[in-house]
């Protein structure tokens, strides 16, 4: 088995740049990973192949599993497509990879495809994932990601993620971050618009010791709507870090930043999220959100909105609210009879569920959902409603 | 002699550190309507607050049964299972949550206090559809978030069907006619005036002698600075109405004005 550390080569300097304040990960460059393939067990497949009538792509350890996946027209695996790579070289990204198979997924139309992606091991392993998502003219692509460490292992996954959108296309992609609780996810997504594209990404965080989503956004056209979401709930030593940059490049577009979560234990949340507005790109209207609910005194909430503008006519908006659980909303629900406790958990869910809500995927939104509740404190008592 | 539904004895409650209500008599029998007038700020929807069990007011002295309880030993939830209803003045938004959704809540878990059954899926949609028609409610609003953008008339609309559904035996209106048009206070009282019965007692906290029009009390009261400084029948409204609350400025408690 080949194994390898990263040395100082990047973990440990990260954290002395700007963009990695609030996020330390230089555990990961004396940590010794394998690079193996293995086997994931079918059952635990199963377990999370939330809709078995949409095609599914199956990737462990960064490799596909042809076997358990229902590859479909407009799915595929290694082609040397022209694309390839070319939005990802304008972002400035400091993760690495590693070796790994490259999806292509292709005008596919409106039915969600889903992607499965492993890491597994018996000792720490890392891998890279690689998805490219093109949407020519006028086509739509529909992508849910599930992103799934197994066991106890500090094992280290780095995906990357591409979004072309071509004129009039229409990109959703939903990614959840589920599964073990003691490993690092560092991820990229670059996401290029042309004219009058629209592209939604949602991604949703119930895991992981320490995740870094970053989000890299070329609005490149006139009309164009970006929706990038975010949604958050971790426990004791758990740390999320949503990272994003959002280029309005052309004038007339709408872009919208908005994250929320839950933090309990000593859990921390990063969000920095940057609209970066081009002279020429009048009439931008950009808007950034991130609200967190801390349940705990040693819960620690970063939110750092920044705006980069270079022209007049832009309305760019930015809120970051932090506190406890509303307690007049509290009372009107006690009022109504809820015990304190399910009233709590009540408002945690509505929090969270307003994010979930426009989650245009039914499957991905009820195994969410599902999810949530059993991490959640009381969340059996929403089961019962 | 039987126990009357609600019985408060010279309360007094204060908030941060100071006293609003500055000893507070007021016995509610069963099938009786009350009606709490006064100026804004004498202490209306504290009084409401500090019944539906709101932890920000403080009993700093005096006492309230309900039904022979003492209710200062139960919690906001307990209150509202034992019968207790409030209709806020400012019902808080829930984006997240629908009414319906957070009105299974409820009703399960008054079911549950009474150690009775749940409701099921399908009686619990009848019971919302027989309740909503009954406030003329447009049940799209209820799968909406919790007063989620919810219009004034809408939001009173709301609290008015949520009590339909709870069926609860002391309701405490506050201000449920503000915000209203014409039309919508009539279906409002109407709604009301359908829940009343002899074994149900309403407070009714209103600044209009035109709600009290559609919802007739069987008695009045003016409520300033903390306490009440008058009772009468029906026939006291329509006095303030015409003479407004200074008339009774001077009043002490053994009013003789008007
Ligand atoms: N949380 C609070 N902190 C401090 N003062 C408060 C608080 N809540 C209420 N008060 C004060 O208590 C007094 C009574 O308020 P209350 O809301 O009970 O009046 P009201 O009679 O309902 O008035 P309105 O007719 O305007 O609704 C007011 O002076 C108000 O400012
Ligand atoms: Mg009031």
């Amino acid at each position: 088995m080949t194994t390898m550390t990263f040395n100082n080569t990047c973990f440990e300097k990260l954290h002395k740049s700007e963009a990695w304040m609030y996020t330390n990960v230089s555990a990961l460059a004396k940590t010794e990973f394998a690079f193996a393939t293995t086997f994931v067990d079918e059952s635990i497949i199963r377990e999370y192949d939330i809709a078995p009538a949409n095609p599914l792509i199956v990737l462990i350890n960064g490799k596909l599993h042809e076997e358990a996946s229902r590859l479909c027209d407009g799915v595929t695996v290694n082609a040397n497509h022209a694309l390839q790579g070319s939005v990802a070289s304008r972002g400035d990204s400091e993760i690495p990879s590693v070796e790994c198979d490259t999806i292509t997924i292709e005008n596919a139309g409106k039915q969600t495809i889903h992607i499965l992606q492993f890491v597994s091991g018996e000792c720490p392993t890392a891998a890279s994932g690689r998805v490219l998502i093109h949407a020519s003219d006028h086509e739509e692509v529909s992508v849910a990601e599930t992103h799934v460490c197994l066991g106890e292992e500090t094992h280290l996954f780095m995906p990357l993620t591409e979004i072309v959108a071509g004129k009039e296309a229409k990109v959703t992609l939903v990614r959840a971050i589920r599964g073990s609780k003691t490993a690092y996810q560092l991820g990229q997504l670059h996401v290029c618009q042309e004219d009058s594209s629209n592209v939604q990404t949602h991604t949703i965080t119930l895991a992981g010791k320490c995740s870094r989503h970053e989000v890299f956004a070329y609005l490149d056209g006139e009309h164009i709507e970006s929706n990038f979401d975010g949604m958050y709930m971790l426990g004791d030593n758990q740390h999320v870090d949503n990272h994003l940059r959002v280029e309005h490049n052309k004038p007339r577009c709408n872009s919208r930043e908005f994250y929320k979560g839950i933090l309990d234990g000593n859990a921390k949340s990063v969000f920095t999220g940057r609209i970066y507005v081009e002279e020429g790109a009048v009439e931008t209207d950009a808007m950034q959100t991130n609200q967190n609910i801390v349940l705990s005194d040693d819960a620690n909430a970063i939110s750092r909105p920044q705006l980069e503008i270079y022209n007049d006519d832009v309305a760019c908006t930015h809120g970051a609210t932090t506190g406890e659980i509303d307690e007049e909303a509290k009372l009107y629900l006690r009022s109504r009879g809820i015990p304190a406790d399910s009233a709590e958990t009540l408002l945690m869910y509505a929090f969270l569920n307003e994010s979930l809500e426009d989650l245009a995927d039914d499957e991905f939104r009820r195994a969410l959902t599902g999810e949530l509740l059993s991490t959640m404190p009381g969340g059996d008592f929403i089961r019962t409603l | 002699m039987t126990t009357p539904l609600l019985e408060i004895k010279n309360l007094h409650a204060s908030v941060e550190g100071n006293e609003i209500l500055k000893g507070v008599s007021l016995t509610v029998n069963e099938g009786e309507v009350h009606s709490i007038m006064g100026p804004n700020g004498s202490g209306k929807s504290t009084l409401a607050c500090v019944l539906a069990g709101h932890e920000a007011y403080e009993v700093t002295e005096g006492e309230m049964y309900f039904m022979g309880q003492d209710l200062t030993e139960l919690d906001a939830d307990q209150r509202a299972c034992a019968g207790v209803f409030l209709a806020f003045q400012y019902p808080v938004e829930i984006p997240g949550v629908s009414t319906k959704f957070f009105l299974k809540a409820a009703v399960n878990a008054m079911r549950k206090y009474r150690g009775e059954d749940e409701l099921d899926a399908m009686d619990f949609l009848d019971l919302v559809e027989e309740k909503a028609e009954s406030v003329s409610l447009n049940t799209d609003l209820l799968d909406r978030g919790v007063n989620e953008g919810f219009s004034g008339g809408e939001k009173k609309r709301a609290e008015i069907f949520q009590m339909a559904m709870l069926d609860p035996k002391l309701c405490v209106l506050d201000e449920t006619d503000s915000g209203l048009d014409i039309d919508a206070l009539k279906i409002v009282s109407d709604g009301v005036n359908k829940l009343r019965d002899a074994g149900r007692g309403f407070v009714v906290i209103t600044h209009y002698q035109r709600l009290l029009d559609h919802i007739v009390p069987d008695f009045v009261h003016v409520l300033m600075d903390g306490k009440i400084i008058k009772s009468g029948g029906k026939e006291l409204a329509l006095e303030l109405e015409a003479g407004g609350y200074v008339a009774f400025e001077n009043c002490g408690t053994e009013c003789c004005c008007g």
